[in-house]
């Protein structure tokens, strides 16, 4: 037999392949047509309603002025005159009970406590203690919700951002911001509804990574859109040079009419989602000229906000464009400040960050409330951990620090359904131990819903076989801080 | 069996297997159409049930003539007829049951009991002959389908009509928390309503399980059928206090397990309750203000209300198609929350915007809460338009053009809460005309009021929060921001080109100076027009304005572009891990960013700086600037020496310049530092510079002793 005629016969023919098909072909079509989803992956999302409120909220809008690198609680909010007592002394282990602490100190002989390095008062109705480093939110504190018995589980810096980003530490879920995006929907299709701004002060500083503004398994148009620091936010905006608004017009409605095209022969939802984003940043080019223009800023609001706020990348100008963003119907403004970490230099460098951003931050209190805006805007301000009441590096030395510490720390929220003039939760005399109402970070992601109208236990969203929440398996209301 | 029964018994096996499966899968995966087909279960249910009673008689009848062969015929079809429409009935009712909120409880007995319905009739076909002779079991067998089927029936009854459809029993009713006033005692603030809500439903006046009765406190006092359920002043020794901390799993365990459980505040409020004597008299206004019975009350009320806060409407929603009509991009219509009446309206784009868009709205106007006309280009016209909408309660016109002339018209708005007029035009005689309005909070900030006229609008409209915002403290002053060269990233400069300052804030002066020294706020040299440059060119300059404390000094050095180098030579390598652009870094016109050093920098600690130059020109060069970087922090010091060698080629050279820069005597971060070397004047084809680094970091650096680094990023020749 010549090697053809093998070959030939080798080859199935249509009738023997239908029938050793047909059984296995007819399962597998009966199969997904019966469990279609599950094969293909769900469809479905989310148990409650999407892009709207699910009952009446009390915040509509979120500036979250993340304190990136963790400024100690000691320094700040949380006012421990025991500390300064005993300063220098060694802290007892009944208080510390075998914590784990960080590759940076593990290896230190002694645990020396370490006063405050500066000095607190009390300020306002609600006598709340305020140190020295803030006399502008000090200012404020009858407008604050201060909390000090957040805790977290990461003792180092990525995990914890992570965590407090994205309710997990690995780093694959949708950031807060991006929940939001996905439940609430957009209130101005003019701009994106989560947008990051970055600043970087003189301290010690750590990195921040976009998947701190991911979304996550939820659809892209939900991510974070970074706006950059220098003086065009939003890069690519402009027409290009010898190109009008209206030539630029006749280019997109050409590109929908392609796009339109090959949706139909594709039938991919990608393409539209392109369409619209292709419209999105054309209304963008009239939007963000318009928010980010600050030579109008009237000399009230520069001493408001302090004359950084007109050196684009800063801190106090992101707090001023956050206002801004907000005012827009932007749902998240998400601003990181670095430098916190103070591990040497805690006493200059907590001075120079404090610096940067008190004024700022307080002011963006103020205007937002001056606007009647602080009543629907809930405005958070914290880091991802606190910092160690003993001391890393030579207490005697001008350049001490303190470590990192999960078991407690401070962050206050204001504005959009917080008690007003609060402090919530007690540390022990040491500022280790939380005595008294905890907060864990789901607690706070729960609350943080809650507030915007979602019941965090419903907003939901199929993956990998599984529904997942922001506060996944965790997460208690906060009742004491809601007004 | 006749032909056809045989078919339907084949069916009804195919039948059942599949129902069978289907009790362990999640039906709502399935496609949509076999979903929707599970919605004839309520009319299939009713002919099994039928059947299924039915059957009993027949099988009666049957077996008093047992011979009759056509009354067998009829039995064996009915039964075949029972099991197939049972097991449809079956199946429907599953895949009904994924789509709907049901109590998980009875959908799980009802769809057990449904499914054992299916299954045991289908028994009862094979079991006909084997029962011939064994006639009680027959009868056991039809009397037991007949009541799983009615106890299946019962639970799916449960289901539609909801539980206590058929008792008498009146219905629950969660407890009230009463307003609190001066009488209001602690039973009846917290405990009563708590009870009520939890407990009731099975302690009443017609269900008093256990024989206890929670109605009234008379009723509580008296206990159940152990007697008192606690006793006054001692939590501890309190029945009902136990029952509550027993185990959930604990058959004495109250409420029992199923039934709303009682939180931890409720428990505690119990416990302090009975702890301070369980009176029906004391009032709740009595107690003191950190009184730990207080706060436990007002949390648990407060936990009560937080659900409830919801505002309600009592008008009618507008249509989605009309919402769906008005909404665009420049004009979002939302409402306030799911499926609430209320919507909220926003303008965005100021150029996008005209009356008309809001004139639009009017076809919702009733609908209409929240207005939002911030920074558009509205006048007083609008205000007439505005008071159309009845149930308008915040207002913000913030930045908009308006004067506040036609503002009396909002006395229309009778739910008007909220009004921001921010930034715009108002004076204080426009505001007379919200006199009569029922607003009760006003933005006012950056507008023509004044302190003084805040007092007098106090004084006149009480009702009314006046919201002055933020006014600048006269007496705080603060600090400027420094100026800035307005490209910062253009250090290297053409020849012919001057270097721009700029600062952001309007109306402030720069000034500066070229020598290196510290410009004077007062005497300095204001900065006028762009400066032009010489080789290196160092500008420390300040700004001061009126009314801000003059800022940091900021300090630039700008070099002109040098002779041009033809190639570079490296005749020591760099550090591996800064030389990432190669020599060529070195004459590419960019400077190196002090905090990136791994790019544009060439970085040296085992090997000296050491590099060739060629030229091809003939000019006369009398100048070598080396721009090296500053951070002592990283061990990075200024070369100890500089020698520069020059000659016709590399191997005819002569020093013809050298430089032995000052070090620093502490930790210093200069950023960038040039260091210029003047050089025997004459034309060069081939300069050799070595830039040492230092070879023992000095003593009162954390790394005495060690080798420090020079880092270099660019050279120029003049």
């Amino acid at each position: 037999m010549d090697t053809q005629e093998k070959r030939f016969r080798l080859n199935v023919t249509r009738r023997h392949f239908l029938t050793k098909a047909g059984l296995g072909i007819g399962s597998a079509a009966l199969g997904s047509m019966l469990f279609k989803d599950q094969l293909l992956g769900s469809t479905e999302t989310s148990a409650i309603p999407l892009g709207v409120a699910q009952f009446a909220p009390k915040a509509k809008r979120i500036i979250y002025l993340f304190q990136n690198g963790a400024p100690s609680q000691l320094e700040t909010f949380d006012y421990k005159p025991l500390l300064t007592k005993m300063h220098g002394e060694e802290l007892p282990e009944s208080i510390r009970k075998g914590q784990r602490l960080t590759g940076m100190t593990s290896n230190q002989e002694s645990f020396p406590l370490v006063g405050s390095a500066f000095n607190f008062s009390q300020y306002g109705q609600s006598g709340a203690w305020v140190s020295e480093l803030f006399p502008n939110m000090a200012s404020i504190v009858d407008e604050m919700c201060i909390i000090k018995s957040m805790h977290t589980e990461a003792i180092n810096h990525d995990p914890a951002l992570t965590f407090f980003q994205t309710g997990a530490q690995q780093g694959n879920r949708p950031s807060m911001g991006a929940w939001m995006s996905y439940g609430l929907g957009s209130e101005n299709s003019n701009l994106p509804s989560y947008t990051v701004l970055l600043s970087r002060g003189r301290g010690n500083g750590q990195g921040v990574y976009s998947k701190l503004w991911t979304n996550g398994f939820l659809d892209s148009v939900h991510q974070g859109v970074v706006f950059s620091s220098g003086e065009d936010p939003v890069l690519y905006l402009k027409n290009p040079e010898g190109h009008d608004k209206s030539s630029r017009r006749d280019m997109l409605d050409q590109l929908a009419q392609f796009n339109a095209q090959s949706f139909e022969n594709f039938g991919d939802p990608e393409i539209n989602t392109r369409i619209q984003q292709y419209e999105m940043s054309y209304r963008m080019q009239s939007a963000v000229p318009e928010l980010t223009d600050l030579s109008k800023e009237s000399d009230n609001t520069i001493k408001l906000y302090g004359p950084e706020c007109l050196v684009p990348g800063t801190y106090a100008a992101n707090c001023l464009l956050a206002r801004k963003l907000s005012e827009s119907g932007v749902r998240f403004v998400q601003l990181y400040h670095q430098g916190w970490d103070t591990h040497g230099n805690l006493a200059s460098d907590m001075r120079m960050q404090a610096e940067d951003v008190d004024r700022a931050s307080a002011g963006l209190i103020k205007d937002l409330k001056q606007r009647g805006l602080l009543d629907e805007t809930l405005v958070i301000w914290g880091g991802e951990f606190g910092r160690t009441n003993y001391c890393q590096g030579k207490i005697d030395s001008e350049n001490f620090g303190r470590d990192h510490h999960p078991k407690c720390f401070s962050l206050w929220m204001a504005g959009g359904g917080v008690k007003p003039g609060t402090v919530y939760g007690e540390t022990d005399e040491f500022g280790y131990n939380i005595t008294k109402d905890p907060v864990s970070v789901n607690d706070f992601h729960a609350t943080v819903l809650h507030l915007m109208g979602i019941n965090h236990e419903q907003l939901t969203y199929k993956h990998l076989g599984r529904r997942y929440r922001l506060t996944d398996v965790a997460g208690q209301i906060v009742n004491g801080i809601i007004a | 069996m006749s032909r056809h029964l045989t078919i339907l018994s084949n069916i009804l096996i195919v039948l059942q297997v599949f129902l069978l499966f289907m009790c362990f899968v999640d039906t709502t995966t399935f496609p949509e159409w076999l979903i929707t087909s599970g919605k004839l279960h309520p009319l299939f249910l009713h002919l099994p049930i039928a059947l299924v009673i039915f059957n009993l008689p027949l099988y009666y009848f049957l077996k008093l003539n047992s011979n009759n062969l056509k009354l067998e015929q009829l039995y064996k079809s009915s039964l075949v007829y029972t099991a197939l429409l049972t097991t449809l009935t079956a199946i429907a009712g599953l895949l009904l049951s994924g789509g709907g909120d049901y109590d998980p409880e009875t959908i799980f007995l009802h769809k057990w009991f449904g499914v054992g319905t299916a299954v045991l009739t289908h028994v009862q076909i094979y079991l006909f002959s084997w029962v011939e002779k064994r006639k009680r079991v027959g009868y056991a067998i039809a009397i037991s389908a007949v009541l799983i089927l009615v106890t299946g029936s019962h639970y799916g009854g449960t289901l539609t009509h909801g539980d206590g459809y058929l008792s008498i029993e009146p219905k629950e009713v969660a407890g009230k928390f009463p307003d609190l006033n001066t009488t209001t005692t602690v039973f009846d603030a917290a405990v009563a309503p708590v009870i009520a809500t939890k407990c009731l439903s099975c302690h009443n006046n017609n269900k008093m399980k256990g024989g206890l009765n929670m109605s009234d406190f008379q009723l509580l006092q008296k206990g159940g059928k152990n007697g008192a359920i606690f006793t006054a002043g001692n939590p501890d020794s309190s029945i009902m206090i136990e029952r509550m901390l027993l185990d959930m799993d604990d058959k004495k365990h109250m409420p029992p397990k199923g039934k709303f459980q009682l939180t931890e505040n409720e428990i505690l409020l119990f416990t302090k309750w009975i702890e301070t004597g369980a009176n029906a008299t004391k009032t709740y206004h009595s107690l003191d203000k950190s009184d730990s019975l207080k706060l436990m009350i007002d949390e648990i009320r407060k936990s009560q209300t937080i659900a409830k806060t919801e505002k309600t409407y009592a008008f009618q929603a507008a249509s989605q198609s009309k919402i769906d009509e008005l909404n665009t991009p420049f004009r979002r219509i939302l409402p306030l929350a799911y499926q609430s009446p209320a919507l909220s309206v926003k303008f965005y784009l100021k150029e996008k915007f005209s009356i008309a868009m809001l004139e639009e709205c009017k076809s919702i106007s009733t609908q209409v809460v929240e207005i939002n006309l911030s920074n558009m280009p509205v006048d007083d016209k609008v205000f007439a338009l505005l008071s159309k909408f009845e149930h308008l309660e915040k207002l913000n016109l913030n930045g908009s053009s308006i004067t506040g002339k036609n503002l009396n018209e909002l006395v229309k708005n009778k739910n008007l809460q909220q009004l921001s007029l921010a930034t715009t035009a108002v004076d204080v005689k426009v505001l007379d005309g919200l006199a009569k309005s029922v607003v009760r909070t006003v933005y006012l900030w950056n507008t023509k009021i004044t302190e003084q006229d805040l007092a007098n609008l106090k004084k006149k409209m009480p009702s009314i929060t006046w919201d002055l915002g933020y006014i600048p403290d006269k007496n705080e002053l603060l600090k400027l921001t420094p100026p800035k060269p307005i490209n910062t990233d253009r250090i290297i400069l053409r020849k012919e080109e001057k270097i721009i300052l700029k600062h952001p804030l309007p109306g402030v002066q720069i000034k500066y100076s070229l020598d290196g020294s510290k410009p004077d706020s007062l005497t300095g040299k204001t900065y006028q027009s762009p400066i032009p440059t010489s080789q290196i060119t160092r500008v420390i300059a300040l700004a001061s304005n009126n009314g801000w404390i003059s800022s940091d000094v900021s300090d630039y050095t700008f070099f002109q572009e040098g002779q041009k180098v033809d190639s570079v030579q490296l005749l020591n390598l760099p550090s591996e891990k800064y030389r990432k652009n190669g020599r060529r870094s070195l004459i590419d016109l960019k400077k190196g960013f002090p905090e990136i050093l791994n790019l544009n920098w060439l970085g040296y600690k085992e090997n000296t700086f050491k590099t060739g130059f060629y030229f091809s020109n003939n000019i006369e060069k009398s100048k070598i600037v080396v721009s090296a970087a500053d951070n002592t922090d990283f061990d990075i010091f200024p070369p100890s020496k500089i020698i520069v060698k020059g000659g016709d080629s590399p191997n005819n050279l002569k020093t013809i310049g050298s430089l032995v820069p000052e070090m620093p005597k502490g930790y210093r971060s200069n950023g960038v530092l040039p260091y210029i070397v003047p050089i025997q004047r004459g034309i060069y084809k081939y300069i050799e510079i070595e830039a040492f680094n230092i070879q023992s970091l000095p003593s009162w650096h954390f790394g005495k002793g060690l080798k420090g680094w020079v880092f270099v990023d660019e050279v120029f020749f003049y």
